[in-house]
């Protein structure tokens, strides 16, 4: 009875406060789609596509990003930077619960950011470089003591950059390998609840949540629908409402976008700022030698990935860094980057390397993988097969399932060249370095260093220009970082992508955050 | 063999089915002539309709010409067919024979393993197979093999069954031939008849598994099938009818032309009809 009665309370309370937030309707289900299947559900483990799409429901960041950039305050309050930039105190949040019903507190930050994201995570050591220490006088508040000023740490508290993972479950465990993976705790909007592997994951309402009111949603249930024109079907007939990082091709997109009930957005990827590139093993296998990579850059015809693939959305690369860094002047347009490939060009720097053509035109032999996120990027691998053909390289091409892949790429080195797409994120601090940084050689860190590039010229650029304060040196530096990588290509930017959201239009409240699709949707609601 | 013919010439659908083949089979081997370049290769305008620029059957989404991808992937499909079929014979062949052959224990388990095949359904078997395997036409061969040997298996056992103990296998018995010999040169020859009908048909099985493996993305990704086309353009088929439809035609036509072989076959080889004449 009594549980009953607390049930009705709270019932109670949810109404209120969606009433005096006056924006959205509450109840409801929100299907949406998560292509491919997540792994694991450990996000502060693995920052991979689909666990992004989910776990930013359940694990809260200390900051939430709008469209425009500014901070929103979610598990911390407020925060406040020393003069000399080497002190950030964080106010956080109080009456925030776990939803096992444990409090959150500072201890949970500190561990997470101490034990956690700079241990484990794929970007956290770069984001959480220059923190030497965590410091918590009472139980909302955390200092974070730093040895350089590193204001590019602001632009990675999301939910997804940065969950924050509850101390008294993971500590004295394996981090990696912890209950938690699977089984999330967290402070967000929603719980977990259940994965019924190869259909869905269901998330329901927490009804604790710390801003009364919210979340509007019951429940979240994530799809898994392995047919990209079944996850089109549904998406026609209402059956999912949601489908970001193109679940839904390009080509059915342009289609469904005119339709009265459904649209598309390329809103929601600017913190993430995608690029589509190719990673060389530069240990050992076909492409020890940096020549044939700048062979290989020069020979793809860009534009025309970009057009018949992914139907004009997207920017051919110019460099190292994304063309989104010219806001910050970082950007630098490098040679070996032609749009529309010059095959003549990388026919003469092979010759010139001394790789000769056998009789059936063939230089060398190598195996390309393909990351297996979907047809757009076997096509990719097929054209890549036929345009490395005319170079003389002949390609075959594997694809595998996604922990099969992560496996042989990130934690056995087993690969040559392996086709893949990589976030850039805000600062090249947080996107960028992790690709070629000698410190980000992990093995078994998902979407780090793979190439095992070193250089230490170069890391020592990445390492001064990531603290620069004074703007025209910090572009100098990147200039230089943009050469030195120009000319060895341990990696291969292809294009940036531009990424769509299909939605259908009684999906209300989910676009505000720059996060898009890896946002809480805490105030999404249906409108029918 | 004249006679053999002339049974099997009765039956006109077979006929016709037998021509079909062969021009397939020609098809397959003549396939560099019409189409000297690689089928993956981007020959033009992406998306290009029937006749359109230059495209017999229009273009992929790459700009890949689908009628060189179908001449070429016809090796393919035939290959895989033929390959994996007789794979399958010859392990339902040696499951049945051992257990029709000597009863008993042997027959019991030999039996209880080839029901546990039975079992699982064999699509999705092959999917499993495929998949813990990576994609490649090895892998494919074995998985169709492995899930298609029961049906034969059951079939030999049964003609075994039936003929080991007639007179001239008893004949065999007691002129002292070993068992093998008895199974092999005696037992076997007189039920090759059903085991050719059957694998006729396997083929068009085989056909049809590839292709549907091949349309999950299960194929392999470098060599080019029918599966393949209908794979690549299965996104797109409600703005490039012809990348699926053309590739669908041919299956559609090879595994007709199969099953009216088998009939004509089984038409031709049954004993029955035999003493009709």
């Amino acid at each position: 009875m009594k549980k009953l009665l607390t049930t009705i309370l709270v019932a109670g309370s949810c109404l209120l406060g969606g009433a005096a937030a006056q924006a959205g309707k509450s109840g409801g289900t929100l299907s949406f789609l998560v292509q491919p299947e997540p792994p694991t559900l450990a996000s502060y483990v693995s920052t991979s596509g689909p666990i992004g799409l989910v776990m930013p429901k359940v694990y809260e960041g200390l900051f939430d990003y709008d469209n425009d950039g500014t901070m929103v305050p979610i598990l911390a309050e407020s925060y406040d930077m020393s003069a000399d930039g080497k002190t950030v105190t964080f106010k956080l949040r109080k009456g925030v619960k776990w939803h096992d019903g444990k409090p959150f507190t500072s201890a949970d930050v500190k561990f997470t950011v101490m034990d956690v994201l700079k241990k484990v995570h794929p970007r956290g050591p770069n984001s959480f470089r220059e923190v030497s220490s965590i410091d918590t006088p009472d139980a909302h508040t955390a200092v974070f003591n730093l040895k350089k000023p590193a204001p590019y740490m602001m632009r990675s508290f999301s939910a997804y950059e940065s969950p924050m993972v509850p101390k008294h479950l993971l500590e004295g465990k394996d981090i990696k390998d912890a209950p938690l993976k699977n089984k999330p705790v967290g402070t967000g909007p929603f719980k977990f609840v259940e994965w019924k592997k190869g259909q869905y994951i269901r998330l329901d309402k927490n009804k604790d949540y710390w801003q009364e009111g919210l979340p509007y949603l019951d429940r979240i249930v994530g799809r898994f629908i392995p047919d990209a024109s079944t996850r089109t079907a549904a998406m026609e007939n209402g059956e999912v409402l949601y489908a970001a990082y193109n679940a839904i091709p390009n080509i059915d997109a342009v289609r469904l976008k005119d339709r009265k009930d459904i649209d598309v957005t390329t809103d929601g990827y600017s913190m993430i700022n995608p690029m589509a590139l190719i990673e060389f093993n530069t240990k050992e296998g076909a492409f020890v030698d940096p020549a044939i990579r700048r062979a290989i850059s020069t020979a793809i015809d860009r534009r025309f990935m970009i057009d018949t693939i992914f139907f004009g959305y997207g920017k051919p690369a110019t460099s190292a860094l994304s063309s989104n860094f010219k806001a910050t002047n970082l950007h630098a347009s490098m040679p070996n980057y032609p749009e529309k490939g010059d095959k003549a060009a990388a026919n003469a720097i092979l010759d010139k390397a001394g790789y000769k053509k056998d009789g059936n035109g063939v230089r060398l032999k190598a195996v390309l993988d393909i990351i297996p996120y979907g047809e757009d990027w076997r096509r990719a691998g097929e054209y890549l097969k036929q345009a490395m053909g005319d170079i003389g390289i002949q390609l075959e091409l594997r694809y595998e399932d996604v922990p099969t892949w992560l496996k042989r790429v990130y934690h056995r080195y087993d690969f040559e060249m392996n086709v893949n797409y990589f976030y850039q994120l805000p600062d090249p601090v947080l996107g960028v370095h992790r690709h070629y940084g000698t410190d980000q050689i992990r093995k078994g860190t998902h979407f780090v260093n793979s190439s095992r590039y070193s250089n230490p010229k170069l890391d020592a650029l990445l390492d001064s220009g990531a603290g620069e304060p004074d703007a025209a040196k910090r572009t100098a530096k990147y200039k230089e970082i943009q050469q030195i990588l120009a000319e060895d290509m341990p990696v291969v930017n292809l294009f940036e992508l531009e990424f769509l959201v299909v939605y259908n239009t009684k999906l209300k409240g989910v676009y505000g955050s720059a996060m898009g699709a890896y946002g809480s949707f805490r105030e999404g609601y249906l409108d029918d | 063999m004249v006679d053999f013919w002339k049974r099997y010439r009765r039956n006109r659908a077979a006929v016709f089915g037998l021509v079909v083949i062969i021009l397939i089979i020609i098809m397959a081997l003549t396939a560099s002539l019409f189409y000297p370049n690689d089928p993956f290769r981007l020959m033009g305008k992406p998306l290009s309709g029937p006749l359109t620029n230059g495209f017999l059957l229009g273009s992929d989404s790459l700009g890949r010409d689908v009628a060189s991808g179908i001449v070429h992937g016809a090796k393919t499909s035939l290959l895989i067919g033929f390959v994996a079929t007789i794979v399958s014979v010859f392990i339902g062949i040696f499951f049945g024979a051992f257990a029709g052959y000597f009863g008993g224990r042997i027959d019991d388990i030999l039996m209880r393993v080839t029901e546990i095949f039975q079992t699982i359904p064999s699509f999705i078997f092959a999917i499993l197979l495929v998949a813990i395997m990576k994609p490649s036409i090895v892998s494919i061969v074995i998985a169709i093999a492995v899930v298609s040997w029961p049906g034969v298996a059951r079939l030999v056992r049964g003609e075994f069954l039936a003929l080991k103990n007639r007179e001239f296998v008893q004949a065999c018995h007691t002129l002292g031939m070993s068992d093998f010999r008895i199974m092999l040169r005696e037992i076997l020859p007189n039920c090759l008849s059903p085991i050719i009908v059957v694998g006729s048909l396997m083929v068009a099985t085989a056909i049809l598994i590839e292709s549907g493996l091949a349309f999950l993305g299960l194929g392999d990704p470098n060599i080019m099938s029918w599966g393949f086309l209908i794979g690549a353009g299965r996104t797109m088929l409600r703005s490039a009818w012809w990348v699926c439809t053309f590739p669908g035609v041919a299956i559609l036509i090879t595994v007709l032309a199969i099953n009216l072989i088998g009939e004509g076959l089984n038409d031709a080889l049954n004993p029955r009809l035999k003493e009709r004449q």
